[in-house]
């Protein structure tokens, strides 16, 4: 066992693992879709195998405390990005301003087939929010409100953005630059029951000029579709704040050959009902995260570079860096003797010699 | 001329006086009879002129700072100028601190100057800080990024003495310094520094991107680039550990090492329009 443990661990293996790695890492350059996950599982793998096996049988590493420590943090970190690959979750959300978090809104989720979070659990309303942007149309900071529970029945408010997560229950809920309009509406249908709900425009600044969307209201067979005309105060030319409280916006509507223009609190009669622009609101796109190793991967790696700080530390302290006696007599010592070695600098025949491997 | 541009110039103008004094100096220095002192006068020199232009270089990213608003952590020519406020930095302490490898700044000079030359030939182009730069690990990420870029650096020069004693003309403007055996050690020594820093690089920036973009890795081209500086870094400590690799052949890797990094710090931007291509 010790014989095979003794074999695995050569350093041999070691190079050539890192090697395989570093063509994995080479592939995997910006994530291309035609690069499978393996070129870098498998080398990972053997790296570990290889480790765990140095680290039974190597006195060079389970004898030295701080590199001991350091390569089982290595060993630690490989299992847990597996661990946090087999638990995490990712997805994209977007949520109106005044609306609550519902696991219902999630889309482009992908998630490891051991994940059990408390996703269910999460709540938070969308408040409203503000972009500054530069000269230039260049994206300044977000300022995302947001209200969640104080723990004690009421409310708490918040403001997130860029890279102040909210982070509930383990998940982190980041703002993306994915935000827009949403006219707040209400069909009144000849026969049925009155609906409010919005419309969710493309992003805004980045689709300007294709605010646009459609829908065909429940029990209606003709579609209606919707053009905002925004007035933001966007200036691409200076600084300027995208505040949905202060923006304006009028909806033409079109329904068949009609065509109306609906300010705030106006209603059109469509053939199939009465269709009411409530108000102006806005919608956040966010980014959802989750992965249960986070803080211990931080951990793990600040106390892996410690103990190869530490084993660093004590070798340099035992092998003093080289240095010279001030004077005519120049004198070298020789790092790798642990008293010291001091040698004429120009000329003495010197038979230096590697030290011991560190 | 924009603010900066007078302390820059000035600090290029001591750093390039220094090398000269420092190449004139070691040349001066090369003769002498075996074991007789060495005429060490200009050192003091060398070494003022080298903090005057990390000082000078302090007060550029200063009034570039007012000027602009921000610290040096956008565009090219920000970086290259605070690279070398902190090469300059870590060389002088270093070159303070270890008199017996202090002939190798005629080596380390002239490679902080490929960044100098490179500066002042960028325009001082004002550059927009993007909001996912406000965050705290940015400092802690730059900062142990560019003790990991220095202690490579020396290591580099010390590396590159090795292989110019190869060259028999070259060899006596070295001879007072000590054996390659001695130099291979300390080549090393900054290049373990260096690991140490690169990995809190690493970690630092994972944190970072955690908070700013909602991923820790994601194999982007600086990621991508610096996880294969390490890994190139750890593989060549590994061999030189275990193997009796020949000197030469371990200064030509400590070297390739850093043109690896020089690349991941300086080549990204050619290909890459932000230092995280397409996640501001």
């Amino acid at each position: 066992m010790i014989s095979l443990l003794k074999r695995l661990s050569s350093i041999r293996l070691t190079l050539l693992w890192m090697a395989l790695l570093g063509v994995g890492a080479a592939l995997s350059y910006d994530n291309p879709v035609d690069t499978p996950a393996w070129v870098l599982v498998v080398p990972l793998v053997l790296l570990a195998i290889n480790l765990l096996a140095a680290i039974i049988t190597n006195p060079s590493i389970n004898r030295r405390g701080g590199l001991l420590i350091f390569h089982v943090a290595l060993l630690g970190i490989v299992v847990l990005v597996a661990f946090g690959r087999l638990t995490h979750m990712e997805a994209h959300l977007e949520i109106v301003e005044g609306t609550g978090f519902d696991t219902d809104q999630l889309i482009d989720i992908r998630r490891g087939p051991l994940h059990s979070g408390k996703l269910d659990q999460v709540q938070f309303i969308q408040g409203p929010y503000t972009v500054n942007y530069r000269p230039g149309m260049v994206r300044g900071l977000t300022h995302s409100h947001v209200q969640v529970p104080d723990g004690s029945g009421g409310w708490e408010r918040k403001v997130v953005g860029d890279d102040r997560p909210l982070v509930l229950e383990g998940y982190r809920f980041y703002t993306t630059f994915n935000k827009g309009f949403a006219p707040v509406l209400t069909w009144m249908p000849n026969r049925g029951r009155v609906e409010t709900g919005t419309i969710h425009m493309p992003p805004y600044p980045l689709f300007e000029f294709r605010q646009a969307n459609r829908w065909t209201p429940p029990t209606a067979t003709e579609e209606i579709k919707f053009w905002l005309q925004l007035e933001t105060g966007m200036d691409p030319e200076s600084a300027w704040v995208l505040d949905a409280a202060q923006s304006r916006g009028t909806l033409v509507v079109r329904a068949g050959e009609r065509r109306v223009e609906l300010q705030v609190g106006e209603t059109v009669r469509l053939q199939n009902g009465v269709l009411k622009y409530e108000r102006l609101s806005s919608w956040m796109g966010y980014k959802l995260y989750y992965d249960p190793t986070l803080q211990w991967l931080f951990l793990t790696a600040m106390i892996g570079v410690l103990g190869l700080a530490i084993h660093f530390w004590r070798k340099f302290a035992a092998y003093p860096w080289p240095q010279q006696t001030s004077g005519d007599e120049k004198k070298t010592q020789m790092p790798g003797h642990p008293r010291g070695l001091n040698v004429a600098l120009s000329g003495l025949a010197m038979k230096a010699g590697r030290s011991e491997r560190e | 001329m924009v603010a900066e541009q007078p302390w820059l110039y000035t600090a290029m103008a001591a750093y390039a006086l220094a090398t000269v004094i420092a190449i004139r100096g070691i040349v001066r220095a090369r003769g002498g009879a075996v074991g007789a002192a060495v005429n060490r006068s200009y050192e003091p020199l060398v070494l003022g002129l080298i903090s005057a232009g990390v000082i000078l270089l302090v007060m550029a990213l200063t009034e570039r700072w007012i000027r602009i608003g921000h610290g040096p952590f956008v565009n090219l020519f920000e970086l290259l100028m605070s690279q070398l406020f902190s090469l300059g930095l870590v060389l002088s302490v270093v070159y303070w601190r270890l008199p017996v490898i202090r002939p190798a700044v005629i080596v380390v000079l002239p490679m902080m100057w490929v960044l100098g030359i490179w500066v002042l030939l960028l325009e001082p182009t004002a550059s927009a800080f993007p909001p996912t730069y406000y965050n705290k690990w940015l400092w802690v990420h730059v900062g142990v990024g560019k003790f990991f870029l220095a202690f490579s650096l020396m290591g580099s020069g010390v590396a590159g003495v090795i292989l110019l004693r190869k060259i028999s003309r070259l060899a006596p403007l070295f001879r007072h310094m000590p054996p390659d055996s001695v130099l291979d050690h300390v080549a090393w020594r900054f290049m373990l520094l260096a690991l140490i820093f690169e990995s809190l690089m690493l970690i630092a920036g994972a944190v970072w991107a955690q908070d700013a973009w909602g991923r820790y890795w994601a194999w982007d081209a600086l990621e991508t680039s610096s996880f294969l500086n390490w890994l190139l870094l750890g593989a060549a400590i590994h061999a030189r550990l275990t193997y009796r690799i020949p000197i030469h052949i371990g200064a030509i890797a400590i070297l390739g090492i850093f043109v690896f990094a020089f690349m991941t710090y300086f080549g990204t931007p050619f290909f890459s329009e932000a230092a995280h291509k397409g996640v501001i």
